[in-house]
């Protein structure tokens, strides 16, 4: 059963640089997620992953086409797609002076549910942090952190942008058991990424955008075969970042 | 007039969300836990009230000296009627001592009497010594010894004067400048709170994406907006009322009007600049750009909103759009409570001013406030 339905979305904006020219950031792309999944969005930078992600969370208006979720159209239901969401956003910062505990009840209240934001700060390992700010945490720390306040409303889906850009082998892998754990408890799981083995230990299909257009769509096994199933070094066989290359070319993006 | 007081605070609250209430709480919270921010709020106001404190809100004295050479009785009579004005503190002594003194400038003047001072034979003539920079308290001087030197005249002629000049306040209550400036450093300063609490904040928290982080939660724009009004509220209420209270005690401040319509007054400028200063924020979009907006804002009416002197002082092309400033119309409607005992009730041009900024600040934050545009 798919949870989101999107169908031939479309986002412009202004050209930088010349305003009166404007280009498809996300440019007609359509997919579906099954209940369940932990669907991959790979992409280089401004291939249009966030922007898509933003217009599913109805932080960004949407064109043309439509977004289902839940079987609710996002345009015409923000507030009440909101409710059954929890997202990660690549910015993670929160208001000053208040500890970790004052944060998730605050957010709690934004859904206005009463938390547990012990056994949440126990799910992400940060329970001896419970009265810690924000700022004095590390790097992996803080990404756990963004997640638990994303589960504050106990949604049916997570989005997750780019969760372990900048973070250490270590606090990946601590990540990445956090999303399995919480995909294991039934949690839909939408994530963005650059970083190829996240893509291919994480997630069950794997949408590659580039320029605004979805490219492929597979599981990472299928994906593998029909793209790089001639390993391109001495390896024994190709991986996804050869498919990401493939599909995307090798020239720098930013 | 507690008892009456209580239930009206209860159905305040329950006009408001939870929610509403429980982000008001956490925005407080934010201000409290930021003692500089509350040190720095305070410390202008505090600065004035002691500065008029320390100096008793009158000017100093001139520090004269008096050389008197003569012994006659039209000196001392001259000499005693100089002493005896508030105008002057007087130092008699040698001409050379008092000069020294005059050149390190313990002296602003020196009068020398003459030897043989006596209007018998033909004029009398006084020296005054001046230090050059001293000159601007030159007109006080002159005018004080002038008048010194008529009565002695009138009372060794016998002659009585024809004219007095006797100054009689119609409004019938003392008004000192602290009277007249501490309503508009009131405005000032809920301006100041208020433009840092809506302007400031939601720029940098937009900045910090942390706008965004909310957006992604069902929280209405309302509910925010509210809440940060209700915080704001809170804390300009206390200031105010510490800066007031302070005034009062310390400076014997009386407040003519009713203190209910002091604090409507006050809450009514909060609102406005609040909503003013989310216009400025959903504008600025960077920090850089929201200093040099608020200055633009806050500068000009400083100036010219007849805070620190009346309004009626300035050149009369600018009087019309000075009365038009909101800072002005604040400022002015708190001292007519304050000073005249005029109610928040009563209409006239101030409470007018007062209505019209209300709607108007309400119709540009609507336009300007764009909850996507702003989280973005």
């Amino acid at each position: 059963m798919n949870i989101i339905e999107v169908r031939n979305l479309y986002k412009s904006y202004p050209q930088p640089g010349n305003k009166k020219e404007s280009f498809n950031a996300v440019d007609g792309i359509t997919f579906n997620i099954e209940v369940g999944e932990v669907y991959g969005i790979l992409g280089p930078n401004g291939a249009g992953k966030t922007t898509t992600l933003e217009m599913l969370e109805g932080l960004n208006d949407i064109d043309s086409g439509s977004a289902l979720i839940d079987g609710l159209d996002v345009s015409s239901n923000a507030f009440k797609v909101k409710e059954i969401i929890g997202v990660q956003l690549q910015a993670n910062e929160y208001f000053d002076r208040l500890d970790l505990t004052e944060l998730l009840i605050l957010f709690g209240k934004l859904y206005s549910q009463e938390i547990d934001s012990e056994g949440l700060l126990k799910k992400v390992d940060l329970l001896d942090k419970s009265k810690a700010k924000p700022e004095e945490l590390s790097g992996g720390q803080k990404q756990r952190f963004s997640i638990a306040c994303a589960l504050v409303n106990n949604p049916k889906i997570l989005f997750l942008d780019e969760p372990t850009t900048g973070l250490d082998p270590q606090a990946k892998r601590n990540l990445w058991n956090l999303v399995k754990d919480l995909n294991a408890a039934g949690m839909t799981i939408v994530l963005t990424t650059h970083n190829m083995e996240e893509a291919e230990y994480l997630c069950n299909r794997i949408a590659i955008m580039d320029q605004g257009k979805l490219v492929a769509e597979d599981t990472p096994h299928d994906l593998i075969q029909k793209y790089a199933s001639e390993p391109q070094q001495a390896a024994l066989h190709g991986n996804i970042e050869d498919v990401f290359l493939a599909l995307t070319g090798h020239k720098l993006r930013d | 007039m507690y008892s009456l007081l209580l239930p009206g605070i209860n159905l305040g609250i329950k006009m408001f969300t939870s929610l509403q209430l429980h982000l008001a709480k956490v925005f407080l919270k934010i201000f409290l836990r930021d003692r500089q921010s509350i040190l720095f709020s305070l410390f202008f106001p505090l600065v004035f009230i002691g500065a008029f404190l320390f100096s008793g809100g009158e000017s100093d004295p001139i520090n004269l000296g008096l050389v008197n050479n003569s012994t006659n009785s039209v000196s001392k009579n001259f000499s005693e009627l100089v002493t005896g004005d508030p105008l002057f503190n007087v130092t008699e002594g040698e001409e050379s001592y008092l000069k020294e003194q005059l050149i390190l400038g313990d002296q602003t003047a020196i009068i020398v009497i003459p030897e043989n001072f006596d209007y018998l034979e033909k004029t009398g003539e006084l020296r005054l010594l001046l230090d050059a920079s001293q000159v601007r308290q030159l007109g006080a001087i002159k005018e004080a010894l002038n008048t010194s030197l008529l009565s002695i005249e009138r009372e060794l002629r016998n002659v009585e004067p024809m004219f007095r000049l006797k100054i009689e306040d119609v409004k019938a209550r003392p008004q000192r400048y602290i009277d007249f400036l501490l309503p508009g450093l009131l405005a000032f300063m809920l301006m100041n709170l208020s433009l840092a609490g809506s302007g400031f904040n939601i720029v940098e928290y937009r900045r910090r994406g942390i706008l965004k982080r909310l957006f992604v939660t069902p929280i209405q724009p309302k509910d925010f907006i509210v809440s940060i009004v209700l915080a704001r509220m809170a804390i300009v209420l206390v200031q105010i009322s510490v800066v007031l209270g302070l005034a009062i005690t310390l400076l014997d401040i009386r407040i003519v009007g009713s203190f209910y319509s002091l604090y409507g007054m006050v809450i009514l400028g909060t609102v406005i600049f609040l909503c003013l200063g989310f216009c400025l924020g959903s504008i600025a979009k960077t920090q850089e750009a929201i200093r040099p907006m608020v200055s633009a804002f806050i500068f000009p009416q400083l100036i010219l909103s007849g805070v620190f002197f009346p309004i009626s002082s300035m050149p009369e092309l600018m009087q019309p759009f000075a009365h038009a400033l909101p800072l002005s119309v604040i400022a002015t409607g708190l001292r007519d409570i304050a000073n005249d005992g005029t109610s928040l009730l009563i209409l006239n041009t101030t409470t007018l001013g007062i209505g019209i900024w209300i709607i108007l600040s309400f119709i540009i934050v609507t336009k300007f406030f764009v909850w996507k545009e702003v989280a973005n």
